[in-house]
């Protein structure tokens, strides 16, 4: 739990851009939120492992979503439940379901298919909220939050040896 | 834009997916053959081989060799076998986890082989594998009964709770139960000699007179001690005496039961081992002999052992529950042409030979030819592919038939599932079929049969019509009731034969009607009087070696019972005798002594007296008849 802690304050405060580190956020929502081995998430691993997302950022997020979809799950599932379920929707889906490609896609799952539309649905909030944190972080909170006495102490702790040696 | 791209990430991502497609074009081999060893072996309650298994990738396919599925009642034959099964595989559903198999073809694949190695599975508790032999032999005994015609003698007296028995072994006990209560009422008798010494004992007391009136106060004591003796003795034979009438009442109770028992034994036995409650089965045996009957019973049997390969209620039942409580979402699915459960065979090709019959006059048997068989929609999910698993099987290169086809349809859409199958047989030249009655066989006949069969929650419909033309019979056997029956039959050329079997499918109710019974109808009840009129004389006379069993014993009881009541009679009158008897005081002795005195003097006397009065009389008498002499000679002297 601390290296993991130590980890997310070691990417706030390195150089890496605010920009990959929200995307590294934000696509972790689909591996966080959706269940695990979908066909799906092969194509974010791709698109995290070739576009310039922060790796360090996206395990983390993923990993605390992943706990929080416990929580998340029921909601994920009735809002696939009212999607497969809507009339003016069944049209599209029965067209969809005559693929094979599709259907390899699980959309007619209800807690794949809810779990994504709540994963696109938060998808540009998260991108643009955690770029925007992390900035305010950066050119504010970062040189008061070092100030503090509590930072001090912390850095006296074991926590920051933790912190130090992935410094190193 | 380039900025954005990580091309390291590329390689590297490339780099994953290729070793794991490699690992599992390495693994999926062996993963798959234990898979199918594993949960098959589990299906079929033995083990299930697979030789090996290989993939190919243009086009993608799978190559499953050396299948062997054991036979769990029989664990040295196999269920069903096969040298080689080619599946091709359509690639992107087996991504999902999907196996749709457009079309698999089996070759070697046969029934019933030998296996070189036992195929039964290891148990693992000695508990069960005793409660398996016990279930076995049972299963046995049930199957070695249900072919016999009727059971013989023996057989049905050591299976059936007989009064004999159970009213015999009463008496036994009853009899070992009045023994010890009579031996511990005779111990507390006295015995022969006990009452010869009460004799003596009685005799000294009473016997001569008492000195004194202590001899007398003496003996008073003796006389009233053996008294309070005799009746406690005299109470001992009374309970002796009931213990022995009611041990006598109750065995005679027994006994009268016991000698009634044989013939409601037999009443009982002739009742329910009569043919017609034996069930029209055995006439099926009658007629058919033992042969066909285990054709049926076979093709039963590989039904209910296939059952559960082909469709798997429960588990999804057990499955979609099991979905229900975790919180794991669900399918939904819509109408297409392109269903997808997941695992589906679309075609499945083989051919078998089909079992070997008497073809040639001689009785030497031969396969009666191939059956081309093509099963499609195989599938746990039919729902998904709302079609039913289909069943065609056409004969090939037939002997003796000049068509057979086999039509099944085996529809579990819905939770009461339905198998129903077809079965028509053209022109079959049945030859040398041995009839289990009288030696008799059919040399030759030309049937047509048609017959269909339904199977569903567990209940099952069986119907099946035949039509023997040209029939021909003949017995080597020379008894009364093998050339009635050849004679009988040699008028017939053509009858019909028509079968149902409904019910449980574990035990349906079979019934078998042909227009052969009218003709042939003498000759059976003939027989059968004759078989059950032997069974009843067998059961008669063991019922009643039976009943002697327990007669002597009861005789020999009721005799020792009889000789202990008898010596009981003995004793009591010779107590009675001796209590009769009464000692007399010392005053009355006494008294008795002073009247003896007061007799003799009065005796002495009255004789005195009469003495006196003799003399007396005799004097008077001679002076009368000296006056009356007197007086005659005085009157002779007148005239």
């Amino acid at each position: 739990m601390l290296s993991l802690l130590a980890k997310f304050l070691k990417v706030l405060n390195s150089d890496a851009s605010p920009s990959q580190i929200s995307l590294g956020f934000a696509f972790a929502l689909f591996v966080g939120l959706t269940p695990f081995f979908s066909l799906h998430n092969f194509f974010i691993l791709l698109f995290v492992c070739v576009i310039r997302v922060n790796l360090s950022a996206f395990l983390l997020a993923s990993a605390v979503l992943a706990l929080l979809a416990f929580a998340i799950d029921p909601l994920s599932i009735s809002i696939g439940e009212s999607l497969l379920s809507n009339p003016d929707l069944i049209q599209t889906w029965t067209q969809l379901y005559q693929s094979d490609v599709w259907r390899g896609f699980k959309f007619n799952h209800t807690l794949l298919l809810g779990s994504i539309a709540l994963s696109l649905i938060l998808f540009i909030p998260t991108l643009i909220i955690t770029r925007i944190m992390i900035s305010l972080y950066r050119n504010r909170l970062m040189a008061w939050f070092e100030k503090l006495k509590i930072s001090k102490l912390l850095k006296a702790s074991k926590f920051y040896k933790v912190y130090e040696k992935l410094e190193a | 834009m380039t900025k954005w791209i990580r091309w390291s990430g590329i390689a590297g991502f490339l780099a994953f997916v290729a070793l794991v497609t490699a690992f599992w074009m390495m693994a999926a081999g062996p993963l798959l053959k234990m898979a199918i060893e594993k949960y098959g072996s589990e299906a079929a309650g033995a083990q299930v081989n697979v030789a090996d298994i290989s993939f190919g990738l243009n086009p993608l396919s799978i190559t499953i060799s050396g299948v062997q599925v054991t036979d769990k009642d029989a664990p040295m034959e196999n269920m069903m076998s096969f040298d080689t099964a080619i599946a091709n595989l359509e690639p992107f559903p087996l991504l999902l986890g999907k196996a749709i198999i457009p079309d698999v073809m089996l070759t070697g694949f046969a029934l019933g082989t030998a296996r070189k190695r036992s195929g039964a599975l290891t148990r693992s508790t000695s508990k069960n594998t005793q409660s398996d032999i016990e279930d076995d032999a049972l299963d046995i005994t049930e199957k070695e009964s249900s072919i016999k015609i009727l059971p013989s003698a023996d057989e049905i007296l050591d299976r059936e709770k007989l009064l004999t028995v159970e009213r015999g072994e009463a008496l036994e006990l009853a009899f070992k139960q009045h023994q010890v209560a009579t031996e511990d009422a005779v111990g507390n008798l006295p015995t022969e000699e006990t009452i010869k010494g009460y004799e003596q004992q009685l005799n000294a007391i009473l016997n001569g007179k008492f000195k004194s009136l202590d001899d007398f106060k003496q003996r008073k004591r003796e006389f009233d001690t053996l008294k309070s003796q005799f009746k406690k003795d005299k109470a001992a034979i009374a309970k002796a005496k009931n213990a022995i009438k009611d041990g006598k009442s109750d065995l005679k109770q027994k006994w009268s039961k016991l000698k009634a028992s044989p013939s409601e034994d037999l009443s009982n036995l002739k009742g329910k081992y009569s043919l017609d409650a034996v069930g029209t089965s055995n006439l099926a045996a009658l007629i058919f002999g033992e042969d066909a009957g285990g054709y049926a019973k076979t093709a039963l049997g590989y039904y209910e052992k296939a059952r559960p390969f082909l469709v798997d209620e429960e588990a999804e039942e057990a499955k979609k529950e099991l979905k229900e409580k975790r919180l794991e979402g669900r399918f939904v699915h819509f109408d297409t042409d392109r269903p997808m459960p997941d695992f589906w065979i679309k075609t499945l090709d083989f051919s078998m030979a089909l079992p070997a019959m008497a073809t040639d006059e001689s009785g030497g048997k031969e396969s009666l030819g191939q059956v081309v068989v093509k099963v499609t929609d195989i599938t746990h999910q039919q729902d998904i592919i709302n079609a039913p698993t289909r069943i065609l099987a056409n004969g090939k290169n037939l002997k003796n038939i000049k068509a057979l086809t086999i039509t099944g349809e085996l529809d579990h859409r819905q939770s009461a599932g339905k198998d129903s199958f077809n079965l028509e047989v053209d022109s079959w030249n049945i030859r040398n079929l041995k009839m289990g009655l009288a030696g008799l066989k059919m040399v030759s006949s030309y049937t047509d049969v048609q017959a269909s069969a339904v199977f569903s929650n567990n209940q099952m419909n069986v119907v099946g019509n035949g039509l023997f033309k040209s029939a021909v019979f003949d017995s080597k056997k020379r008894t009364t009731l093998a050339k009635e029956m050849v004679l009988a039959l040699k008028n017939v050329n053509q009858f019909t034969l028509d079968v149902t079997a409904k019910g449980e499918l574990t035990s349906p109710k079979v019934n078998l009607s042909s227009n052969l019974d009218g003709q042939l109808k003498a000759a059976f009840n003939q027989r059968i009087d004759q078989k059950q009129t032997e069974l009843e004389t067998k059961l008669k006379n063991k019922l009643n070696n039976k009943l002697m069993s327990y007669s002597g014993n009861y005789q020999e009881q009721l005799k020792g019972l009889n000789l202990t009541e008898g010596s009981l009679v003995d004793k009591t009158k010779a107590l009675e005798k001796l209590a009769e008897t009464e000692i007399s005081s010392y005053e009355n002795q006494l008294k008795a002594e002073v009247k003896a005195k007061q007799n003799a003097e009065k005796a002495r006397l009255k004789k005195k007296r009469d003495a006196e009065k003799a003399r007396i009389k005799a004097k008077a008498d001679k002076k009368i008849k000296e006056q009356e002499q007197k007086l005659k000679d005085q009157f002779k002297k007148l005239f």
